[in-house]
C-alpha cells in the first residue's frame, strides 16, 4: 500500500505529459495540489506503529518501504510545501510552459521525496535522492536567466561530489555488512565488541554527502545561489523540504536506527551543526538580499537541527524532529512572503522596500510570525522546538553547545530584526504608494503557514495526548 | 439603627458624597459647599453618637477566613469624634478661603475622603484594615498638597515618598506581627516583647509617629505649609494626622504590646520625642514665615506626645494623650489664624507683615489664646497637659525632663517673636486697608479657641471622662492605687515653679532680643547667630539634615550611577552589532561565488572527518 506514494504520482505523471496539449492549465496544478494534500491526509491519518511493505518484484533487492512516526512527520511536511510551492508558481510563472514544466518536475520531486522517506536502505534512499536533485537542478534554472543557471550548475556539482561520498559509504557498506538496510547496519553497529572500524567510516562517509545535500558549514558553498536565483516556487521547495528530505531526513534515520550513541560521529554531528548556525547567522546579518539572507537563515536553522541529533539522546531526535517540522513551515512562510514582495516590486532587495509592511499588510504581519517563530519567541511553535532543542543537549552532557544554541539565537533575532526593519517596518517611501496586497495565491499559503505555526506553539503543551503527537514522534518524554 | 450600618455609615458616607460632590459643576460652587458642610456634619453627627456604645462588628471577605474587623468603643468614638469635629469646623473655614480657589471641588471631596478614611482607620479593629486606610490618607494627602498651585506637586511628592516608606516599615512591622501571632485583630493581641516582637515594634511605632509628624519622618510638613492651602495643614498635618498618629501609638504602647517602663522600646520613644521636641522648635525659632514657623511647631509638639506616651507610666501617658487632643486643637487654631491673616493681608511673610492686632482684633485674640496654650501657659490647656508630661518624664530621667522644659523655654520664645512680628510693632502703610476675616473664618477659630480655654480651665472634664477612659484596666488601677489624680492644679510645686521659670525666661529673653536686634522678627537672631548653633542653623536652610533632601541626592548619584551602566550597556550592544556586521563582511568576502573553491571546502572538511573517525 504505502507503494502507491510513489507509483500514484508517477501514474499521474505519465498521464499528464502523454497529451498535453489538450489540457486546461489548471489540470497539472490541480493534480500537483491533490497529491500534495493527499501526502498530508496519509500522513495525519497513518497509524503510528511501522508499517512495513516490499515491493514484491524486487524483494531480493531489499526495497523495502517503512512508514513509521518520523516518516509521517516527513509526509506531512513535504505535502504542505508542496501545495505552497504550486500555489505560488501559479502566480509567479509567466510563460503557459514553464508552468506545465514546473507542475510536472514538482511531481518529480514529489516521487523523489516520498520515496526517500518511505525506503529502508541507504541505497535506495540515495537513488530517490538523486531523482529529487535531478528535478531542482532543472526546477532552479527553469526560467533560464543566467543567475539560475549557475546556481543549479555549482548545485549540480556539489551534489556529484555529494553522491561521490554516498556511493562511497553504501560500497563500504556493503563491503563490510554485505547489506545495505537500516536495520541490518543497526544491528551490526550494537554488536557488544564495539564498531568496526569501516563501519564507521561508511557511515561517515555517508553522512558527509548527506552534510553537503543539507547545506551545512562548510559543505554549503552551492545553497545561497541556488535558493536566492530560483523563481519564488522553486525556492519555497528547496528551502522548506527538498535539502531537508535530503540531508536531514537520512541523519535523523541514522541517529535514530544508527548511530546508538556513537561519540565520534555524535560530535561531528555537534561540530558542523555549531558551524552552521554561527556562520549562517553572522553571514545572514550583512546580507542585503531578502531570499539571499533567507538561505543563509536556513543553513543556521539546519544547523539547529543537526546540532540536535549530535546530542545522540530520545529527546534530541524528537527536538530536531519538531524544529525540522516547524522549520519547514516557518521558512516555507517567509519565501511565500518574499515572493509575495516580489510580485509587486519586482526585486528582493531589502533596501527598496523600506516600509513595505504598511502595504501589504497580511505579508507583513505573517513575516513577523515567522520571525518570531525562526528566534524562539514564545507562544509561537519555534520556541518549544529550540527549548527542546536547548534541553536535550543540556541533559546530553552537552552543556557549551546548549549555551551556544541559546547565545545564537540572539543572533538569529539579530538578523531578522534587520530584515524587519530595513524591509517591513517603518513608514512606506514614496515609490511604494501604489503598492497593493499581494494576490491570494500568495497570502492563502502564507496565513495557513501562519495559523501552523500559532496554533502549534500555543498549543504544544496538548501536543503530547493529541493524535497530532506523531510530531514529537509519539514520544511519552519527560522534560 | 443596627451598630453595623451605623459604623458602615460612618465610613462610607463622607467619601460616597466626596463622589456626588465631584460630580457637581463648578458654576454650581454654592451646591458644592452646601453638600460638603452637610456631609461633615452628618459625619460629625454619626461619629459622635457612637460615644459610650460597646460592639464589634466582624464582616467576613470572600470566605478567606480574614474578617474585616471594626470595633466601636472609647477611644475610636473619641478619636473620630474629634477629628470630625475639625472636618466640620475647617469645611467651615474653606468656605471663605477656597471660595476662588481652581481647585475647589477636590479639595472638598478630598476633605471628606479623608474623613472617612480616619475613621475607618481609627475603627478598624483589624491591622490590615487599619493599613488600607492608612494608605488611603496617604493619598489624600497627596491630593491635598497637590493642589495648592502648580509647582506643589513637587512638594506632595516629597509627602508621599516619606510616608510611602514609613507605611511600608508599618507594613512590615504587620507581617511580622503576623508571623509571630497569627492574627491581625487588634483585641486579641498582646504581644510580649521577646524574638522579633521588638523589630515589629519599632516598625509599627515608625508607621505612628511618622503619621503624626515626627522627626526624622517632618521634612514635608514645612514644605506643604508654604506649597499646599492653609485648611488643609489645619485639617492634616495639624489635626487628623496626629490625632491618627498617636492614636496608633497609643494602642501599639497600651494593648498591642507589654511595654513597661523597663523596656529599651520606651527609653527609645522617649529619646526620638525628646530629639524631636529640641531640633523642630530650634528650627521653628528662626523661620521667618507665618506657616512655616507653625508648621516646625507642629512637628516639635508631636515630640511631647510620644515623649509622653513613651515614658510608659499612668502620668505620662495621660499627659501625652491631653496632649494630642490640646494639640490638634491650638495648632489648627493657630494655623487657621495664619489663613485669616494670610488672605486678609495677602502675605505671610513675617517681614512684610506686622501692626495687624488692631485691624484683625478677633484673629489676634484666638492667636494669642492658641499661643498661651502651646507655650504652656496656665490655665490654657496645654499646661496642664504639658506639666502631665513633665512629670512622666521626670519619674524617667531628669535629662528628658530638662529638654521638654527646654522646648518649652524656645516654644514660648518663638511664639513671641511670631505675635510680635505679625500682629505688633509698626504696621507696612500697604496693609492699612486690611479688614477683618469672615466670620465663616472666625467662628471655627473662636470655636476652637474656646475650647482651648475650656479644656484648661475645666481640664478635669476632658481629662477624666475623655483620656483616662483610653488607658487600659491595669494602668487606671495602678495609678489609682498610687493616689495618682491627673486632672486639676499640677501636684506639684516645682515643676510649676520651673515652667514658670521657662516661661519668664523667654518673656526676658524676647525684650532682650528685640533690644538687641531691633525688630520683634529679629528678636531670635542672637540666639540664630550664637556660635556653634549658627553652624549648624546654616547647614540646615541648607537642608543638610533633612533625610528625604539626602536620600534624593542619594539617589541623583545613583541615577548617574544607573546612567553610565546603562551607557556602557548601549555600547556593549552597538559594538556587538558592529561586530556582527564585521564578522559577516568577513564571511561574505569568503563566498566569492568560486565553485571550485566549494568543492575544495567540502573536501577539505571530509577528509578531517575521515580522519577523525579512523583514529
Amino acid at each position: 500500500m504505502l507503494t502507491f506514494f510513489v507509483l500514484v504520482p508517477l501514474l499521474v505523471l505519465l498521464l499528464l505529459n502523454i497529451s498535453w496539449r489538450a489540457l486546461p492549465r489548471i489540470v497539472p496544478q490541480a493534480a500537483v495540489l491533490v497529491l500534495g494534500f493527499a501526502d498530508v491526509v496519509f500522513g495525519l491519518a497513518l497509524p503510528s506503529l511501522p508499517v512495513n511493505s516490499e515491493i514484491p518484484v524486487l524483494s531480493e533487492l531489499h526495497f523495502g518501504l517503512v512508514a513509521d512516526d518520523l516518516t509521517r512527520v516527513f509526509l506531512v511536511s513535504i505535502g504542505l510545501v508542496i501545495c505552497a510551492a504550486a500555489f505560488v508558481n501559479q502566480e509567479s510563472m509567466t510563460t503557459e510552459r514553464s508552468h506545465r514544466n514546473f507542475c510536472s518536475l514538482l511531481l518529480v520531486s514529489l516521487i523523489g521525496m516520498n520515496g526517500a522517506v518511505l525506503l529502508s536502505d541507504f541505497f535506495s534512499l540515495y537513488v530517490f535522492l538523486e531523482v529529487t536533485a535531478i528535478a531542482s537542478f532543472i526546477l532552479i534554472a527553469i526560467e533560464r536567466g543566467i543567475f539560475a543557471v549557475e546556481g543549479a550548475f555549482r548545485y549540480l556539482l556539489l551534489s556529484a561530489v555529494a553522491a561521490m561520498f554516498m556511493l562511497t559509504g553504501v560500497g563500504l557498506l556493503v563491503f563490510t555488512i554485505g547489506d545495505t538496510t537500516f536495520s541490518a547496519v543497526h544491528e551490526s553497529l550494537n554488536v557488544a565488541t564495539g564498531t568496526p572500524l569501516l563501519l564507521k567510516m561508511a557511515v561517515g562517509i555517508f553522512i558527509v554527502g548527506l552534510f553537503i545535500k543539507g547545506g551545512l558549514v562548510p559543505f554549503h558553498g552551492w545553497l545561497p545561489g541556488a535558493y536566492s536565483s530560483a523563481p519564488p516556487g522553486v525556492s519555497i521547495l528547496l528551502a522548506g523540504i527538498v535539502t531537508k528530505v535530503s540531508g536531514i531526513y537520512a541523519l535523523v534515520r541514522i541517529a535514530q536506527d544508527v548511530l546508538v550513541s556513537d561519540p565520534s560521529l555524535s560530535m561531528i554531528l555537534l561540530v558542523a551543526g555549531s558551524a552552521s548556525i554561527v556562520v549562517g547567522a553572522i553571514a545572514a546579518i550583512g546580507q542585503s538580499d531578502l531570499k539571499r539572507m533567507l538561505a543563509y537563515s536556513s543553513i543556521s536553522q539546519v544547523g539547529y537541527i543537526v546540532l540536535a541529533l549530535g546530542a545522540g539522546t530520545e529527546l534530541g531526535i524528537v527536538a530536531a524532529t519538531f524544529h525540522l517540522f516547524n522549520h519547514a513551515i516557518f521558512k516555507s512562510l517567509l519565501f511565500v512572503d518574499s515572493a509575495s514582495v516580489e510580485s509587486r516590486i519586482g526585486t528582493t532587495d531589502m533596501g527598496k522596500m523600506g516600509g513595505i509592511g504598511a502595504k501589504m499588510p497580511w505579508t507583513g504581519t505573517t513575516t513577523g510570525i515567522a520571525m518570531l517563530s525562526a528566534a524562539g519567541i514564545p507562544p509561537f511553535s519555534g520556541f518549544w522546538s529550540k527549548l527542546l532543542i536547548v534541553l536535550a543537549l543540556w541533559k546530553a552532557g552537552r552543556e557549551g553547545f546548549a549555551v551556544l544554541a541559546v547565545v545564537a539565537s540572539v543572533l538569529t533575532l539579530g538578523y531578522f530584526m534587520v530584515m524587519q526593519h530595513r524591509a517591513f517596518f517603518g513608514k512606506p517611501s514614496a515609490q511604494l504608494d501604489s503598492v497593493k496586497e499581494a494576490s491570494a495565491g500568495y497570502v492563502v499559503p502564507a496565513v495557513v503557514f501562519a495559523l501552523i505555526t500559532v496554533l502549534t506553539g500555543v498549543f504544544f503543551p496538548l501536543l503530547k495526548d493529541s493524535p497530532l503527537s506523531f510530531l514529537l514522534l509519539n514520544k511519552g518524554l519527560s522534560w | 439603627m443596627t451598630p453595623t450600618l451605623h459604623i458602615l455609615l460612618a465610613i462610607c458616607l463622607a467619601p460616597a458624597l466626596a463622589l456626588v460632590l465631584l460630580l457637581i459643576p463648578s458654576r454650581a460652587r454654592l451646591l458644592r459647599e452646601a453638600l460638603a458642610v452637610i456631609a461633615a456634619t452628618a459625619n460629625l453627627g454619626l461619629v459622635a453618637t457612637t460615644f459610650g456604645q460597646q460592639s464589634r462588628i466582624e464582616l467576613p471577605w470572600l470566605g478567606t477566613g480574614f474578617d474585616l474587623s471594626l470595633r466601636v468603643y472609647h477611644t475610636a468614638s473619641f478619636v473620630t469624634t474629634a477629628a470630625a469635629g475639625f472636618g466640620l469646623l475647617v469645611t467651615l473655614y474653606s468656605l471663605p478661603f477656597m471660595r476662588k480657589h481652581r481647585a475647589h471641588g477636590a479639595h472638598y471631596a478630598l476633605m471628606l475622603l479623608s474623613l472617612g478614611m480616619a475613621n475607618g482607620a481609627v475603627f478598624s479593629n483589624n491591622l490590615l484594615l487599619l493599613l488600607f486606610f492608612w494608605e488611603g490618607l496617604l493619598g489624600t494627602t497627596y491630593g491635598m498638597i497637590a493642589i495648592g498651585h502648580a509647582g506643589a506637586f513637587k512638594t506632595a511628592t516629597k509627602a508621599l515618598i516619606i510616608s510611602g516608606v514609613t507605611d511600608l516599615c508599618l507594613m512590615l512591622g504587620i507581617a511580622l506581627v503576623w508571623a509571630q501571632a497569627h492574627t491581625l485583630t487588634m483585641t486579641s493581641l498582646r504581644l510580649p516583647l521577646e524574638g522579633t516582637a521588638p523589630a515589629a515594634f519599632v516598625l509599627l511605632m515608625i508607621g505612628a509617629i511618622s503619621k503624626g509628624g515626627s522627626m526624622p519622618f517632618h521634612s514635608w510638613i514645612p514644605d506643604a505649609a508654604v506649597d499646599a492651602p492653609t485648611p488643609f495643614m489645619a485639617f492634616l498635618p495639624a489635626s487628623i494626622e496626629k490625632l491618627l498618629g498617636i492614636y496608633l501609638l497609643s494602642r501599639l504602647a497600651l494593648d498591642l504590646f507589654e511595654l513597661t517602663p523597663q523596656s529599651w522600646l520606651s527609653t527609645l520613644m522617649m529619646v526620638v520625642g525628646s530629639v524631636t521636641i529640641l531640633l523642630a522648635v530650634l528650627m521653628a525659632l528662626i523661620q521667618k514665615d507665618y506657616k512655616r514657623l507653625l508648621s516646625f511647631h507642629a512637628v516639635s509638639q508631636v515630640g511631647y506626645m510620644i515623649l509622653g506616651i513613651g515614658t510608659a507610666v499612668p502620668i505620662g501617658i495621660v499627659g501625652g494623650l491631653f496632649h494630642m487632643i490640646n494639640h490638634a486643637m491650638y495648632k489648627s487654631c493657630l494655623f487657621l489664624t495664619g489663613g485669616a491673616v494670610e488672605r486678609q493681608a495677602g502675605s505671610t511673610d513675617l517681614a512684610s507683615l506686622g501692626g495687624l492686632g488692631r485691624k484683625m482684633p478677633i484673629t489676634f485674640a484666638c492667636f494669642v489664646v492658641a499661643a498661651a496654650s502651646i507655650s504652656g501657659v496656665p490655665p490654657f490647656n496645654g499646661f496642664f497637659s504639658k506639666e502631665l508630661v513633665y512629670d512622666g518624664a521626670l519619674e524617667r530621667g531628669t535629662i528628658f525632663y530638662l529638654v521638654a522644659v527646654a522646648g518649652s523655654f524656645l516654644t514660648a520664645a518663638s511664639f513671641l517673636k511670631l505675635g510680635h512680628a505679625a500682629f505688633l510693632g509698626p504696621r507696612d502703610k500697604m496693609h492699612d486697608g486690611v479688614r477683618e476675616a469672615p466670620g465663616a473664618m472666625l467662628f471655627p477659630m473662636l470655636v476652637i479657641a474656646g475650647f482651648c480655654i475650656f479644656f484648661g480651665v475645666n481640664n478635669a472634664f476632658p481629662i477624666d471622662q475623655l483620656i483616662v477612659p483610653m488607658l487600659p484596666e491595669h494602668l487606671i488601677a495602678e495609678a489609682r492605687s498610687a493616689g495618682t489624680h491627673f486632672s486639676g492644679w499640677p501636684s506639684n510645686p516645682t515643676l510649676v515653679a520651673m515652667t514658670a521659670a521657662a516661661l519668664l525666661g523667654a518673656l526676658i529673653n524676647h525684650g532682650f532680643g528685640v533690644k538687641l536686634n531691633g525688630s520683634g522678627l529679629h528678636a531670635a537672631d542672637h540666639i540664630h547667630d550664637s556660635p556653634g548653633l549658627r553652624w549648624v542653623y546654616d547647614r540646615a536652610e541648607r537642608r543638610w539634615f533633612d533625610p528625604y533632601e539626602l536620600f534624593m541626592r542619594g539617589s541623583a548619584y545613583f541615577a548617574q550611577a544607573a546612567n553610565k551602566i546603562d551607557r556602557a550597556n548601549d555600547w556593549l550592544v552597538v559594538g556587538l552589532g558592529r561586530l556582527a556586521q564585521f564578522a559577516s563582511r568577513g564571511v561574505r568576502a569568503a563566498h566569492t561565488g568560486n565553485t571550485s573553491a566549494y568543492i575544495v571546502w567540502s573536501l577539505i572538511a571530509a577528509t578531517f572527518i575521515v580522519i577523525y573517525l579512523g583514529q
